[in-house]
């Protein structure tokens, strides 16, 4: 029996090549596309599932609001481990991590060059007990014990001494002066990790952490873990700890502020602290200082959505072309009635059509994800490929497709084998196929409706970013190189600068770490008199920078004066943007002092352990951060920081500049890695979401518009057959092309435009809801509808065209001699 | 066999009954070749269809070797038309996508004959109507009087104990009509099939053994 459903069913899948093609080819592309967000999805749900002690493993985190700043931190005070672990018994080990960037590497010895390592940490000697991660060589309890001590992954002992055996008790020079003795060598850690290092140095004898306060709430500088002992009720637990922190807080007022906590928390400000789950960072933490770029929940179900619906319309299309055409089956189905045939069987034949349809495309589908799967992986920024190997992979699929064959051959199924014998065996065989328009309209719409959305998603999102692109943001971003391991020079950096500027191409330099873009970052507490008061504090950054900055950024005074290096008492000038000047309440900022304190951390504050500043200008406020961020309270002073240089120069010669930026510093410090970028990059980068987003959505609109079409075109296929004595009547009786034309063509575009209708409010609600993640965004306007709306109808009318045209062109007297 | 009692069938246009057939009453003994004759129009194959139960009449009672054809459901029918009743059209209704072999398969399938009785009971019937040549052919290879030797053929194969045939011949020329006709009286004499066939010739029905006259919905005694 199944034998014979297959053989029929592989028979009329040949006979009908259009439709068979439209169907294979339409599944395959949503299959295709289902795989690929599915992999992705797989991956982004897998963080930190090779980490067996994970359920059992927190990291503590918080949410502080002081100084009129709100921010959520991944990290803690360094005295809140070992106080948790001191006063939670629960508590089996805990272990901090500082995150000091990236470091400049080599082999210790003569002719060995620096490589920069990116990932880096400074960790304690718990590390591999809280982590289980594989120790290859060394002891894993022990290796990091020692003060000059270090861990490196496999793939560094390689890189470095060629294997784990050779790398052990081999010793590592980091930043030209910190010798490092490798006691151990690890296994690379999964990329799917919420956080990745390849190199781990002692934390023993570190001087932050010796210098750090006592306090809670304070030097928020390591990612703390607690690793919690079996069996311990994580809920309770995080109660208690939470608990805890509050005690510690209300210490911290008391002991440093000098007030209570309730007294701190009236004026509306507080710190919060509490415990994550190792295992939902990834996908639900987007906090200040996370070890690496997380993923987001809401993408995840957005592109579960989308995997769907671009599935389902491709199933739409196997419903509709299944129906339409049910008329030219209903005879073969009227017959096998009368023979004895039940509608079990015959639903039977017709869901082995379309499981094997479906089993067909789930063939085509993997040729081209894996066709498709370099330039996937470089759109979503990950390492993904189809798991061949996995029996779960093809079990997953083949019950993938079955389901997908159920799903598309159900509604024809169902329909088909309902039809009425004796309607066909008496001649009426147009009459079933015909009755149905209705759902299949539902059908249409339906899928248009997705389309326009995905359409109207993929305009919102370009503009976005057209209007972050476009946007004035206070400094000027084009024509900068910044060169990045500036202080690797040292002192050098100075005259390297000097020397630099001799090229006429170059227009202005500056030394510093903190550049409008990803970069060093410090906060520090201001205070408006030389006392703590609750409310006589602003949490702002405060940048050090020499007195070209403002030159070679291309950033505005609102009022006052740059520094001078002319001038001397500017060494305790200060200059604010406007943001500040608005949270200090000053109406002329000009000559005004603020205060920052340097007091031995603990004692209470003594009036000259205050350092006074004078407000010398005011900087017209520039997005220091990204545009989802409103612009916070932001200070300049002068003061050396040789992180980066940066250089503004004419925008011409680019490749020219380069290279004599690069001679000057081979000259100066042949053993350093030379690295440069430029700031509109740097800036673009940190849009590196939207982007892909933006293209993501474009790819699964085309995608999605494809699909719906080819199934438009099927329909308007099928019509055009169904009507073709129609057609030959009408031109006999003087109908001219075009009428027929849009005679066919209407009825589809009627469903076009409800689509529109109904997709048009669903995308303001939804891309209203993404954009409401930009503090500065687009409105979004009734011209973007307009361009989804032309958009779908035209390719709706050039789909349905090709059909009509050709069939008001046939010459009447064929189609009716045919009867 | 069959029994119809005051067997009433119309068609609602609207608030507009039309009757096709009224207080026809007929009994049908097993072995009998009835023909039905009428005008255009005077509800034949509505008739027949009641008798295949593709229609159900409006009102009247049907009785089909002695139950109450009114209460049969879908499963029920299908038996029926795997163990009784055989099929043959004017417009013969074969499946296109088909082979002859695989079109005089189909029924034994669903019958669930088992698959070497399938080959010998077809080659009988390929044998038997000098079709053995065409089987790997698709119906629309034949000629119209190939492709009804075909239809009847798989009317045949289920061994039914009923042919009901709706102008079999109708689309044919008077020489395939004749063979066709004589198959129809061989099959009724030698292995006592009931055998009902809606035809308009005169010629034809004397093949059977007794005519019904239908006109304006009546049956003509
Ligand atoms: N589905 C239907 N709806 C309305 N009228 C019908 C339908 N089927 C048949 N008829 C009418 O019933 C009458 C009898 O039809 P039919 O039994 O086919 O006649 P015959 O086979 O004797 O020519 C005809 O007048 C026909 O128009
Ligand atoms: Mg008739």
């Amino acid at each position: 029996m199944l034998l014979n459903y297959i053989t029929i069913a592989i028979r009329n899948l040949r006979k009908h090549p259009l439709y068979s093609g439209l169907n294979i080819v339409g599944l395959a592309l949503g299959i295709a596309a289902c795989l690929l967000i599915f992999l992705y999805l797989a991956y982004e749900t897998s963080y930190d599932n090779w980490n067996d002690r994970a359920d059992r493993t927190v990291r503590v985190a918080s949410d502080i609001n002081y100084g009129g700043s709100q921010m959520g931190f991944a990290v803690a005070g360094a005295v809140i481990g070992p106080d948790c672990g001191r006063e939670l018994p629960e508590v089996q080990s805990w272990c901090r991590f500082r995150n000091r960037g990236s470091y400049l590497v080599r082999r210790e010895g003569e002719l060995q060059s620096n490589i920069r390592e990116e990932d880096v940490l400074t960790v304690d000697s718990s590390f591999f007990e809280v982590f289980p991660v594989k120790v290859l060589q060394g002891d894993p309890l022990h290796c990091l014990t020692q003060p000059n001590s270090i861990a490196i992954s496999r793939s560094r002992a390689e890189k470095f001494f060629s294997s784990p055996q050779l790398a052990m008790g081999q010793t590592l020079m980091l930043e030209n002066e910190d010798r490092r003795l490798i006691t151990a060598v690890f296994e690379d850690m999964p990329q799917n990790t919420h956080f990745r290092a390849d190199l781990l140095l002692s934390l023993v004898n570190d001087q932050e952490v010796q210098e750090s306060p006592p306090f809670w709430g304070m030097n928020n500088n390591f990612q703390t873990y607690l690793l919690l002992r079996k069996g311990t009720d994580k809920v309770a637990f995080s109660k208690k700890f939470e608990q805890l922190a509050r005690q510690k807080i209300a210490i911290t007022a008391q002991q440093v502020m000098g007030f209570s906590l309730e007294e701190f928390e009236k004026t509306g400000q507080y710190a919060h602290f509490y415990l994550q789950n190792i295992p939902d960072i990834h996908l639900h933490s987007d906090l200040t200082a996370e070890l690496a770029v997380n993923g987001n929940i809401r993408y995840v179900w957005v592109f579960s959505a989308i995997a769907l619906f671009i599935l389902l319309i491709a199933c739409i299309n196997f419903m509709n072309l299944a129906t339409a055409r049910s008329s030219m089956r209903a005879r073969e189905i009227g017959v096998r009635k009368v023979l004895g045939g039940t509608r079990t069987g015959l639903m039977g034949q017709f869901l082995t059509e379309s499981i094997l349809v479906s089993a067909l495309s789930v063939g085509l589908a993997l040729l081209l994800a894996t066709m498709v799967m370099a330039p996937y992986n470089e759109l979503t920024g990950r390492d993904l490929s189809i798991p061949w190997a996995q029996p779960l992979f093809w079990l997953t699929l083949a019950g993938g497709a079955g389901l997908v064959g159920l799903l598309a051959g159900s509604y024809p199924a169902f329909f088909l084998s309902a039809f009425n014998a004796v309607q066909v065996v008496k001649g009426d065989p147009s009459g079933p196929g015909r009755k149905k328009v209705g759902f299949r309209s539902v059908l249409v719409v339906f899928q248009f409706s997705i389309s326009v959305v995905l359409i109207l998603a993929t305009i919102l999102v370009f503009k976005q970013l057209h209007y972050i692109q476009t946007k004035s943001l206070g400094f000027q971003k084009s024509q900068v190189i910044i060169l990045d391991d500036a202080y690797a020079l040292g002192d050098r950096i100075y005259a390297f600068k000097n020397e630099i500027l001799q090229n006429p191409a170059i227009e202005s330099a500056t030394v510093s770490g903190y550049l409008p873009v990803p970069s060093s970052r410090s906060d520090m507490n201001f205070f408006t008199s030389r006392v703590i008061e609750v409310d006589n504090t602003v949490d702002m950054q405060r940048w050090r920078v020499d007195s070209d900055y403002f030159k070679t950024m291309g950033m505005d005074l609102q009022s006052g004066r740059f520094f001078d290096p002319a001038i001397r008492t500017d060494s305790s000038a200060v200059i604010i943007n406007e943001a500040a000047a608005k949270l200090f309440g000053f109406d002329d900022p000009l000559g005004k002092k603020i205060y920052t304190l340097d007091n031995t951390p603990g004692s209470t504050p003594k009036p000259e352990d205050f350092k006074e500043l004078e407000v010398i200008g005011v900087v017209r406020n520039f997005h220091w951060e990204s545009l989802r961020s409103n612009i916070g309270p932001l200070c300049f002073q002068l003061g050396r920081s040789r992180g980066l240089a940066s250089f503004r120069y004419t925008g011409k010669d680019t490749e020219a500049v380069i290279a004599s930026l690069e001679k000057e510093w081979k000259s100066l410090a042949p053993d350093q890695p030379f690295s440069f970028r430029f700031l509109d990059d740097a800036f673009n980068r940190m849009y590196r979401a939207e982007q892909r987003i933006g293209t993501l959505a474009g790819l699964f609109a085309l995608l999605s518009v494809i699909i719906s079409c080819l199934g438009l075109f099927g329909l308007s296929a099928f019509t055009a057959e169904q009507r073709t004595k129609e057609i030959g009547i009408r031109k006999v009786l003087g109908a001219s092309v075009l009428g027929i034309t849009s005679l066919l063509t209407k009825d589809f575009l009627k469903l076009v435009v409800i689509a529109i209708l109904i997709a048009s409010p669903l995308s303001y609600y939804l891309m209203g809801d993404w954009l409401s993640d930009f503090a500065y965004r687009i409105d979004i306007q009734w011209w973007m509808f307009a361009t989804a709306a032309v958009i779908a109808v035209i390719i709706a009318i050039v789909t349905v065209s090709l059909q009509s045209i050709k069939a008001a062109l046939a010459n009447p007297v064929k189609s009716l001699r045919n009867e | 066999m069959i029994e119809l009692k005051d067997i009433e069938r119309y068609f609602q246009t609207g608030s507009l009954k039309t009757y096709v057939l009224r207080y026809v009453t007929a009994k049908i003994l097993e072995g009998e070749f009835v023909s039905i004759m009428g005008p255009s129009g005077a509800g034949k194959s509505t008739l027949l269809n009641i008798i295949g139960m593709l229609e159900e009449p409006t009102a009247g009672e049907y009785w089909f070797l002695g139950e109450g054809v009114h209460k049969f459901n879908e499963r029920r029918r299908a038996e029926m038309y795997r163990e009784y009743i055989g099929f043959v059209f004017q417009a013969y209704h074969l499946i296109d996508d088909l082979t002859v072999y695989e079109n005089l398969e189909a029924p034994l399938i669903y019958k669930k004959v088992p698959s070497a009785e399938r080959k010998s009971r077809i080659a009988d019937l390929l044998d038997r109507f000098n079709i053995v040549a065409k089987k790997d052919l698709f119906p629309n290879q034949l000629s119209g009087g190939q492709q009804q030797l075909v239809g009847i053929a798989r009317a045949l194969i289920g061994r039914p104990k009923l042919i009901l045939a709706d102008e079999p011949t109708g689309n044919l020329q008077s020489q395939q009509a004749e063979e066709i006709m004589s198959i129809f009286q061989q099959l009724n004499k030698e292995e006592g099939v009931t055998i009902i066939q809606v035809t308009h010739s005169e010629e034809n029905a004397g093949y059977g053994n007794r005519i019904l006259n239908l006109k304006d919905g009546k049956i003509d005694a």
